[in-house]
């Protein structure tokens, strides 16, 4: 006897957004209707795609086994970009604009705009820009940036419910995505989303981050904050139907277990969770890790069966 | 709307409209309809009249047709016998009018002259524009005419200067502009000092405008379009652009003319002489146009009426302060002066005023300053804070009242404990010698209290009373406030209001939970009553606290309301149809996780016990707290278990549908301790004043068997009123 699946038709979708205009070639994420991963049941015009991240300077705390494969272009966004989509095909790129915190290096808006643009002019994907950080300087630099790459679709990370007027303005203004981050609490989650559709923003053109815990570092409470996003977005809730990101690498080589061995498993274990969780953009650092994942979601979109 | 306003604003919108179509039928003559007009290096062509109009223009001849458009607009004249009192007639024809003023300020020949800056490029507007949306500036001020005097007009534009307010300047009094004046004084004028001076004639104040609209395109996506359009405009400028008209000298026609465009807007107009009134709001925020103001007080009039909030990012104090400093301790070895305490009477007070009633910002210390008096010397103490503001209603006074407890702890070296009249203060050597003074509790208070309730404080006066008299003559009335709020707190009910609260704070790790907060049912955590629900969302309407309308009453003993069922289905994302508000049993409200006590029913007795969270023995049920938050929390439904705030105890509506205090069997030390008298009192009140020494704890026994025996022996109400289930 075979069992008879009903399938479960939900109220809302995910929201489709397009990630890169202007000279990129764009990435479209969301627009699935149904859980995660649930494609017997709910259809899904776009899978999750994997961005890698790059550094405007050395990242003096990434560990040997992830620096490896960047050994000649730590630092140099360019060479870097150019290796992360030629070499170890990335769907997208994300830099990182660690130097710019002040306690970090302290460098300028000017000197992240030049970043921005070099690494602009060497690959075609959409590019995820991270700033330092809350405070004054993220706006200055995030800013800045937004304005010298107009039109270019850049996703900018991020916007918390603290400081989110000055770059849902800029975003607005030039014509960027933006992230809205939120501590792993899905009200907040919803009352950013909220208060920059109030600031003018076009849903359209946001993602939720919803602060990754990395595997054994709270990657289960992450889980159950992104289960319930989703589930509302599901049940017809706007405020919350944006696609989500989740920066995996950030979180997952963060752990202490990397070191010893593994990280790379470590990596991909975070990524396969966030997945099965609603994730449809990934940040890795380590190229193995996205290779794997991307097999694996092949796999599961492509409908061969998975070993 | 007065009629003489609105006569004099037609008036001068013809006349302005007249001049405007005089010099383009000159230029038309001249340089034909194809000839180009734009003002320097901006993508917004003629803003206003994009805005207004919906046209791009970039031709004279496009002018024309903008024009032509705008002339519609013009009302017909008030005349003796028709007068319709419409705001609307005089706000059409002060938009025809900024039509009127962006033609000729395109057609007239740059001012390159003075200090005249013209209008702003896009660049600038990208870098300062942004400012104003997202609130690092708080608004601009748009000067009309001139001060009596070059000293008043410097001391204006100080006074705008250091509310970081935007300047900007146009028009004339009697031939004297308010630029000329600042440069005689040798003010510099620039983008810089944010004072920007556009140009002597009226019309080039509408470059003021201009700036506003390309703010609402630039930053807030808008497009120009039909009515609709313009009217998102205007719409975003009243919500976001926290401007204001400041018109100095005589108001002339053309400058009511004007002012009335810039209300569309809503932006309001201050006046310093003698205009008539518009007060009730409709356009604008609040009053539209206030007269008579004095120079000294345009600022903050203007702020005030416009409703614009100014943030201080750093609290002027010698020491350094915030959150991390809350729990510090100053050692007697260490005080410096030292107030309250069982020494000497101590307490804070903090009422609401009328709006015209305070000077904003005025700190005073009434009686010996730390300097006056030997080290380690014990002072009385009244911090009388008074605070005003358009949202602020008596029934937030208690609320902002037990802020000034972590507000007063967050400076380094500053220890403060307790509230109202049990206040316990000490000031240490440390922060005496970097320079705290006791004045400057007065300036973290009003800092504090501005910042964090921008919403409901727009005023804020303290005086801080270290004498004797002082403080003893004010205290019957402190007194009498604390009693009179008790009061009103204790007559609340829940058949008194229409609405409770939600709270769906704890919804991010207890999924499908919603507290419903009742007047005699507080959240489960405590620390949230009804009273802070109904501020919480007069403060921020996107929270987490939402009014819940109670509509009919389904079962008025188990506290049932179908508003209330309605809104659980929806909040709890259909986990759960309804919620008793009496009951413990049927239907009773979800726990989350952090509520203060959970109270359970113990099978044998008739009766329910009450473990407070930090209670860490065993209890008669068998279990500990943290057994019994397992079973309790996540946000189900557990007939038989609930988490409740310790106050819910004192409720007249405590479990009423099951039966009430009288099912109280066992406690914990610390929660008799936490309610005392106010226990007893209950008991009392309810016929049984012995039930309050019959009530168990963990003294008695913290086992089932020796509880049940012990209830016999003291011969406990509960046991009579049979098993609950
Ligand atoms: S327990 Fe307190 S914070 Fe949590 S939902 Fe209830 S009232 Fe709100």
């Amino acid at each position: 006897m075979s069992l008879e699946l009903k399938p479960k038709r939900w109220a809302g979708a995910i929201r489709e957004v397009t990630l890169g205009s202007g000279s990129r070639r764009p990435v479209t994420v969301g627009g699935g209707n149904g859980l995660p991963l649930h494609t017997f049941e709910a259809s899904f015009p776009h899978r999750p795609v994997f961005a890698l991240e790059i550094t405007d300077v050395a990242p003096p705390r990434w560990i040997d086994t992830v620096r490896q494969p960047w050994n000649g272009v730590l630092g140099q966004p360019a060479a870097a970009a150019r290796r992360a989509v030629d070499e170890f095909g990335a769907d997208l790129v994300m830099l990182h604009l660690m130097g710019t915190h002040p306690d970090r290096g302290n460098r300028s808006p000017d000197d992240a705009a030049a970043d921005v643009r070099a690494v602009l002019e060497s690959v075609r994907v959409p590019l995820i820009v991270k700033g330092p950080g809350a405070g004054p300087k993220q706006n200055d630099v995030l800013a800045r940036v937004a304005e010298e790459c107009q039109g270019e679709g850049l996703v900018l990370h991020s916007a918390c419910q603290e400081e989110y007027k000055t770059l849902a303005a800029v975003a607005v203004a030039y014509g960027h995505v933006l992230v809205a981050e939120s501590p792993i609490d899905m009200n907040i989650a919803k009352q950013l989303n909220i208060l920059l559709s109030d600031a003018s923003m076009d849903l359209r053109h946001t993602l939720i981050d919803p602060l990754t815990g990395g595997l054994g570092y709270g990657l289960e409470y992450t889980y159950s904050v992104m289960e319930r996003i989703r589930l509302a977005a599901l049940g017809g809730d706007a405020m919350l139907s944006s696609p989500m990101i989740c920066l995996v690498g950030e979180e997952a080589w963060k752990a202490k277990e990397v070191k010893v061995s593994g990280g790379v498993h470590w990596e991909v274990a975070t990524a396969l969770t966030l997945i099965e969780a609603g994730a449809e953009v990934l940040v890795l650092r380590h190229p193995e890790a996205l290779a794997r994942l991307r097999k694996q979601v092949d796999c599961w979109f492509g409908g061969e069966t998975c070993r | 709307m007065s009629k003489i306003i609105a006569e004099a604003a037609i008036r001068g919108a013809y006349a302005c409209m007249n001049r405007a179509e005089a010099m383009l039928s000159e230029a038309i003559h001249r340089h034909g309809r194809a000839k180009s007009i734009a003002f320097p290096d901006t993508a917004y062509a003629l803003p206003v009249i994009l805005a207004l109009v919906g046209k791009r223009v970039e031709k004279l001849g496009d002018l024309e047709e903008a024009l032509q458009v705008a002339r519609t607009w013009l009302p017909a004249p008030p005349t003796e016998k028709l007068w319709l009192p419409y705001l609307g007639g005089t706000l059409d024809a002060g938009a025809a009018t900024l039509v009127a003023h962006e033609a000729v300020e395109a057609m007239k020949p740059r001012l390159a002259f003075d200090f005249w800056l013209g209008p702003t490029p896009d660049s600038i507007l990208r870098e300062q524009g942004i400012k104003l949306v997202d609130g690092r500036m708080p608004g601009f001020a748009a000067c009309v005419g001139a001060a009596p005097s070059d000293e008043v007009a410097e001391q204006l534009a100080r006074d705008l200067q250091e509310r970081n307010i935007l300047v900007f300047m146009g028009g004339n009094t009697g031939g004297e502009t308010m630029a000329a004046q600042l440069n005689r004084r040798g003010v510099e004028m620039n983008w810089e000092t944010f004072l920007v001076p556009y140009g002597p004639d009226t019309s080039s104040i509408v470059h003021a405008l201009g700036f506003a609209c390309r703010a609402a395109f630039t930053f807030g996506g808008l497009r120009p379009g039909g009515i609709k359009e313009t009217r998102e405009i205007l719409l975003y400028n009243k919500r976001r652009v926290m401007a204001f008209v400041l018109a100095l000298g005589e108001v002339d026609d053309e400058k009511y003319a004007t002012a009335a465009g810039a209300i569309n807007f809503g932006f309001p107009v201050i006046a310093d002489t003698d205009i008539p009134e518009i007060l009730p709001s409709g356009i604008c925020t609040y009053e539209h146009v206030v007269a008579n103001v004095a120079h000294r007080d345009m600022p903050s009039r203007a702020v005030e009426v416009r409703g614009v909030k100014i943030r201080t990012v750093e609290i002027p104090i010698p020491v350094r302060h915030g959150p991390a400093f809350e729990g510090e301790r100053v050692r007697k070895e260490d005080v410096a002066v030292e107030f309250g305490g069982k020494y000497t009477r101590c307490f804070e007070y903090l009422t609401s005023r009328p709006m015209d009633r305070l000077q904003d910002g005025l700190i005073r210390v009434v009686g010996p300053e730390i300097a006056d008096v030997p080290e380690g010397a014990r002072l009385p103490l009244a911090i009388f804070v008074e605070v005003a503001g358009r949202k602020m209603q008596p029934e937030f006074e208690s609320i902002l009242e037990r802020h000034i407890h972590s507000f007063l702890s967050e400076p380094m070296g500053v220890m403060h404990l307790g509230q109202r009249d049990s206040v316990w203060l000490r000031i240490s050597k440390k922060a005496r010698d970097a320079g705290f003074r006791i004045e400057h509790l007065g300036t973290v208070l009003l800092h504090k209290l501005r910042n964090d309730f921008p919403a409901i404080v727009d005023k804020v006066q303290v005086t801080l009373f270290t004498g004797s008299d002082d403080v003893e003559k004010l205290y019957p009335e402190a007194a009498a406030a604390y009693q009179h709020r008790d009061e009103r707190m204790g007559a609340l009910t829940d058949e008194s209001v229409d609405i409770f609260y939600s709270c769906a704070l704890c919804q991010s790790y207890a999924p499908n939970h919603v507290c419903i907060i009742t007047p005699e049912r507080l959240g489960l955590c405590g620390a949230y009553n009804w009273l802070d629900g109904k501020a919480a969302y007069e403060m921020n309407p996107h929270g987490g606290n939402l009014p819940v309308k109670k509509v009919e009453v389904v079962d008025p003993v188990l506290g049932q309301w179908k508003g209330i069922n309605d809104f659980i289905q929806n909040a709890s994302n259909g986990a759960f149809l309804k919620f008793s508000a009496y009951s413990m049993i049927n239907d009773p409200m979800t726990s989350c996780g952090c509520f203060e006590c959970i109270a359970c029913i113990l099978p044998g007795t008739g009766g329910i016990m009450i473990v407070d969270r930090e209670f860490s023995g065993q209890t008669p049920v068998g279990m500990t707290f943290s057994s019994l938050a397992e079973m309790t929390g996540g946000g189900q439904q557990t007939p038989g278990f609930i988490g409740i705030g310790t106050l819910y105890i004192l409720s007249k509506k405590f479990i009423s549908a099951d039966g009430g205090l009288a099912r109280l069997v066992w406690t914990t030390t610390r929660v008799k301790q936490k309610l005392g008298d106010k226990l007893r009192q209950r008991c009392e009140e309810i016929g049984q004043p012995e039930l309050y020494g019959k009530i168990a704890d963990e003294t008695i026994c913290t086992e089932l068997e020796p509880l049940i025996e012990h209830l016999a022996a003291v011969e406990h109400p509960a046991l009579a009123l049979g098993e609950m289930i």
